[in-house]
């Protein structure tokens, strides 16, 4: 282990657990509980035992149980026998920590089987009859592939009386692709070069270019990051930064570009380190287990809460189930038991935060002597400046001291054994508390001293800013089973019966198998659990999974309710159409490119998205898909296009967050959040917007306003709200504006001073088309009729409708 | 305070009991007890109801503040103003629904989350409001973008996105993009009338201290949460306090420099407020709540200071059906549990919801397969209040 590297404080949480376990719990724990002292909660412990408080939080010093155990004070604790000391500094760690601590209380035996018997919920046979729960059935097609869509289409189509539309013009159909796909507007020459391809072979030519470039995981894999509540900071009050949490982004872009198989890439995320130990991918796959909010003093109930997290997002982006709703009783609408909540939870409990080393064996043991090196030295320093200022500090201490208020001094007269409890509160106060200094220390040393004094405090600092770094990973570590237990009600209060890990019953018959395995490292329950998820029999994964692909390419899902597939979620509009795509999933080797082909290559896809009267009329909200959906960009994809048309926009791939401007006003001052924001021109923030990094309580306002999630909850299907804050960033933002500067800049290099030629290439470059006469003509008299006609003709184009929306 | 290690504190050494610096006097029709920090809004008790027996579930700042703002200690779930816009919609296009100000020293401990939309619609979070300049980011354009230059291609736009639209003249996306710029067009107007308060008479400005080095401030964001008000925002929220210790009421240690500073920057305003609000006859319809996200322990910490206290604690409301004059619930008798007629903060938002008209078991957003709430699960109206 190494020292000094800012690890999780659950860390010492851990140890501390394991210790009192080890020494303690024979007399204050489940058995007995000698002095009244049960240490087996964060709760009992601070609550202390007939003698009082045994830890007080972030002062070891004035913990009655450091005391005890490191043998200032008697009787020394355990009894009969000394802790090691690296124990006995571990406490101290624990204490100095705020003493956060995971131990849950298991109930006592007659208590527990009461309990058990209100655990069991089973499965009513008629339950497992819910369409989702149903096993996945390959319905009877003519056709293959796209064929096979287009049939089951078009039968549910016809079912109603309707048509389709015909297909969309060849220049719809390209930009389609190219904002779909890769989130990129096409450039002239490829839209030309498309439109005058007559090879029947065009289309799937042009969807294989688009699957082959490195832009499409940018554009894909954004869409698993919001499902995955992707995010660089921790959350909640402090939101400290995690940056390195950017591997795992850049490991989602590379696996969607590389067509990782969608089964391999969920075992990868929930059991990377087990299924490819000490491999580079297996361990930042599985920052997926690290990427929730977590909590700076962590006690069982926010390791709980954390816990919660992880399953409400894996239940909904992998199974499409709202499991979390059965944390606290029995699921109240789907047939999900809270039992089965918590033994998916036992799947994931012994996995515990850990912050590793993210660099060469070598390079980690180089770290670990020098950084011992550092401390030793730091140590020295410090010793040695607070021998020289030692009897002008205690003088001013005494000083202080006779300056407190009148309750304070008669607590100090009052010797300790006969002080009162408030009184004993109080002098440790007065210890702790009042402090000297060094402002006040220097004047009073003489000329040598404080030249001595005066060195060792710069050299202390200057020490201070050399302390050894090391690249680091925010990952996982599992090295012995933990027990974990049903939580009555959801409280860490009221534990039940020890759980062993498990699926969802409803959708699996019988048990499934996991390892018996109690020490790690990994015990084999993710794996064995990501084997669940991912087989062939399971009736969700897979249909899960297309539903998602289908809804980023027709609008919405042929379920809408994208990760809640159960009964209060919709039907499927096509459950045909929706079981062949999940069967050809499987068959075509869970490949999601492979999907995109098919769904591209098809009519529907293809079909125009005009309105027409009688779709309009029979099918309002478009369900059974007579005409393609129009669909708004997201926040990203329209200031990526923003810097596209502007032509700054850099695509270099990869590597850490990049930070635009933010008006300080909209973060100052909170617990020293802050965000180190560029200036609105800096070229390092002309990338795409999917590095931009993402802090869960400060967000860039285009991408808040325009419905990016904060990375707070899994989010499967973005908000497309529409208000006049949004307005006004397009129309007022200081970035927006420089870049329409730089947009008519460009047209006027690439297109001269004619403001024809001008309105023309503006709009083959950003709209894919050719302005219409009529908007030709109004175009070029308003770039004519003002001086800074150009550039507001271009910050027009920014804010079109059609500018904001897939055709 | 017997010492038997029953004191949970949020950070460093519980001390012994401190000792209230400062003298109660009784005020108004209905003998309040009121310290003699606030002078002003003890003028106004008997349009107070205080409930002095409200606990929370954290005694950390972030989730205290969020289960305030939005019912949950986690982040991640809309806010009460949230809630009320999405309940009452809006009642000016020209404005936002709902407004936050912050303190002067920065924002709240959470930032953003709290007054967040959570799973709903942007369009029911809080738009922050700046008491200088211009009040909303992005509200006008850079210098060199005249008024009539954007105009000018707002009109331009505006043919534009109409050709396009008549394609597809049923797309009622397209039809409120296009409109969203009209109202924003006439929010930069709007906006920029509805917080000039140097339109306001000198009595006004100085009753909420504008002028006044301490209250200048917390007054400017009154008087103009006042305008707000009167021109249909739904929902106004005002930070006292920013970050941590002595810029907010987080009076770790030398509490008395710390409250008599707080107090002194918003007590006056406070006053002013409801004041102003009763003589222009809007008390009635407009409903304030006074509150932090939790109090302070009765013991002191680091000598002169006090910890965070979850378990007991005051807040206050005037206004919109609330009986004013009267107490509800009590602590022990140090002020450290709530004990007597103990509310909690979804009682809180219960009862607010319902001065606004709604009943807070009906009021809910579909999300993740649930009906959600903003009182979650639980939460009584506290009848005593509204009576």
């Amino acid at each position: 282990m190494l020292t000094g590297i800012a690890f999780g404080a659950d860390e010492s949480a851990e140890k501390a657990e394991a210790i009192f376990k080890a020494n303690c719990y024979s007399c204050h724990g489940a058995a007995l509980k000698m002095s009244k002292l049960d240490l087996r909660t964060r709760e009992t412990i601070l609550k202390g035992g007939e003698h009082g408080a045994v830890v007080v939080p972030n002062n070891p010093e004035a913990s009655l149980l450091y005391k005890l155990v490191s043998g200032t004070q008697q009787p020394s604790m355990p009894p009969g026998k000394k802790l090691v000391a690296a124990d006995i500094e571990m406490l101290r760690t624990w204490i100095d920590r705020g003493a956060p601590y995971d131990g849950i209380a298991p109930a006592d035996e007659d208590k527990l089987k009461t309990l058990a018997k209100l655990e069991d919920r089973p499965i009513r046979p008629e339950e497992r009859k819910f369409w989702s729960f149903q096993p996945v059935k390959r319905p009877a097609v003519k056709g293959a592939g796209s064929a096979a869509v287009d049939e089951l289409w078009l039968k549910s189509l016809a079912a109603k009386g309707l048509k389709p539309n015909p297909q969309a013009d060849l220049r719809s159909l390209i930009r389609r692709a190219y904002l779909d796909l890769i989130g990129l507007a096409p450039t002239p020459d490829q839209v030309t070069a498309f439109v005058n391809d007559k090879s029947p072979n065009a289309w799937p030519k042009l969807v294989e270019q688009l699957l082959a470039s490195p832009h499409y995981g940018e554009r894909w894999g954004r869409h698993w990051l919001d499902l995955a509540r992707y995010s660089d900071s921790a959350g909640y009050e402090f939101d400290r930064d995690r940056p390195t949490m950017f591997h795992y982004r850049d490991w989602v872009i590379e696996a969607f570009n590389r067509d990782v198989p969608y089964n391999e890439f969920v075992r990868l995320q929930l059991a990377g380190d087990e299924l490819k130990p000490g491999d580079r991918e297996g361990r930042v796959a599985s920052v997926y287990l690290r990427l929730g909010q977590e909590a700076n003093i962590k006690t069982a109930q926010t390791r709980m809460d954390e816990l919660d997290d992880l399953l409400a997002t894996t239940g909904g982006s992998m199974l499409g189930m709202t499991i979390g709703c059965a944390r606290c009783h029995n699921h109240k609408f789907d047939p999900i038991p809270q039992k089965d909540y918590y033994r998916m939870q036992a799947v994931f409990f012994s996995a515990k935060p850990v912050e590793e080393p993210f660099a060469e064996a070598a390079a980690i043991a180089a770290h670990k002597t020098a950084l011992a090196e550092w401390n030793a030295k730091l140590k020295e320093l410090r010793a040695a400046k607070g021998q020289i200022d030692k009897p002008y500090r205690e003088r001013l201490l005494d000083e202080k001291k006779s300056k407190l208020p009148e309750f304070f001094q008669i607590a100090l007269k009052t010797p300790a054994d006969k002080r009162t409890e408030g009184q004993r509160l109080n002098a440790i106060q007065v210890e702790k508390f009042l402090v000297v200094d060094d402002k006040e220390l220097q004047p009073l040393l003489n000329a040598d001293e404080r030249a001595r004094w005066t060195k060792l405090k710069e050299e202390i600092a200057a020490l201070d800013k050399k302390k050894p770094e090391i690249p680091t990973l925010l990952t996982i570590e599992e090295k012995r089973a933990d027990p974990s237990y049903f939580l009555h009600h959801g409280s860490v209060d009221s534990p039940g019966t020890e759980m062993k890990p498990g699926i969802l019953s409803v959708a699996h018959e019988g048990e499934w198998a996991f390892p018996d395995k109690t020490t790690g490292p990994g015990l084999g329950r993710r794996a064995a659990f990501a084997d669940w998820v991912t087989s062939p029999s399971n009736p969700l994964s897979a249909r899960v999974m297309v539903n998602r692909i289908w809804q980023h390419h027709f609008g919405e899902g042929l379920v809408r309710t994208t990760s809640n597939f159960g009964k209060t979620g919709e039907l499927p509009t096509h459950p045909e159409l929706l079981d062949w795509l999940a069967s050809e999933f499987v068959q075509q080797g869970w490949s999601i490119k492979k999907m995109h082909r098919t769904l591209m290559l098809s009519q529907v896809y293809q079909q125009s998205s005009s309105d027409r009267a009688d779709g309009i009329a029979a099918d309002p909200e478009n369900r059974l898909l007579w005409r393609q959906a129009r669909q708004r960009l997201e926040a990203e994809i329209i200031r990526d296009q923003i810097l596209a048309a502007a032509g700054t926009l850099k695509l270099d791939l990869g590597g850490p967050g990049v930070y635009p401007f933010i008006d300080p006003s909209l973060y100052a001052g909170s617990s020293g959040r802050t965000w180190p924001g560029k200036q609105i021109d800096d070229p390092s923030t002309f990338r795409r917007s999917v590095y931009i990094f993402q802090k869960r309580t400060i967000q860039v306002p285009m991408m808040e306003l325009f419905d990016t999630p904060n990375g707070i909850g899994s989010c499967s299907r973005r908000n497309r709200s529409t208000i006049a804050t949004q307005a006004l960033i397009l129309m007022n933002n200081a970035f927006v504006l420089d870049q329409a500067k730089r947009f008519a800049a460009r047209l006027k290099q690439e297109a001269g001073d004619q403001p024809a030629a001008q309105v023309k290439r503006a709009f083959d470059l950003t709209l894919s088309r050719a302005p219409s006469p009529k908007e030709l003509a109004e175009a070029v008299s308003f770039i004519g009729s003002a001086p800074e006609g150009l550039v507001d003709f271009a910050q027009t184009i920014f804010n079109l409708n059609e500018f904001a929306y897939i055709p | 305070m017997s010492g038997k290690g029953e004191v949970v504190v949020s950070q460093g050494t519980p001390g012994g009991i401190l000792p209230s610096p400062w003298k109660f006097k009784k005020y108004g029709q209905s003998g309040m007890d009121v310290s003699e920090l606030f002078p002003h809004v003890a003028k106004h008790v008997d349009d107070i109801a205080f409930v002095r027996s409200m606990y929370s579930l954290s005694n950390d700042h972030a989730p205290a503040l969020f289960q305030m703002n939005t019912g949950s200690v986690l982040t991640g779930h809309p806010s009460m103003g949230s809630w009320v816009t999405y309940g009452l919609g809006t009642e000016n296009q020209n404005l936002p629904a709902y407004i936050v100000f912050q303190d002067w020293r920065g924002g709240p401990i959470g930032g953003a989350p709290n007054w967040g939309n959570g799973y709903m619609p942007a369009m029911y979070q809080g738009t922050p409001f700046r008491s200088t300049g211009d009040p909303i980011v992005d509200l006008k354009p850079p210098e060199g973008m005249t008024p009539e230059r954007q105009k000018r291609w707002l009109g331009f736009l505006d043919k534009l996105n109409a050709e396009h639209a008549a394609k597809n003249p049923q797309d009622s996306e397209f039809a409120a993009r296009i409109a969203s710029f009209e109202l924003a067009y006439q929010m930069q107007k709007h906006a920029t009338d509805a917080v000039a308060i140097n339109t306001e008479p000198q009595h006004i400005r100085d009753m909420y201290g504008v002028d006044g080095e301490r209250t200048q401030y917390v007054g400017k964001q009154l008087l103009m949460a006042r305008r707000l008000v009167e021109r249909g925002v739904r929902f106004v929220q005002v930070y006292s306090g920013g970050g941590n210790f002595q810029e907010s009421w987080d009076a770790h240690w030398d509490l008395k420099a710390n409250h008599e500073m707080h107090c002194g920057e918003t007590d006056q305003p406070v006053a002013a407020l409801l004041a102003d609000l009763k003589q222009r006859g809007l008390l009635d319809s407009t409903l304030v709540i006074w509150h932090g996200e939790f109090g302070r322990m009765p013991i002191s910490q680091r000598l002169d200071g006090r910890d965070h206290n979850p378990y007991g604690y005051t807040v206050w409301m005037a206004g919109g059906g609330i009986k004013g004059g009267q107490v509800i619930g009590a602590t022990d008798e140090f002020g450290y549990k709530a004990v007597e007629n103990r509310k909690s903060v979804n009682d809180l938002h219960a009862t607010m919801l319902h001065c606004l008209g709604f009943n807070h078991e009906k009021l809910t957003y579909p999300y993740n397969g649930r009906n959600m709430r903003l009182t979650d699960v639980s939460g009584n109206l506290i009848k005593e209040l509204v009576a």
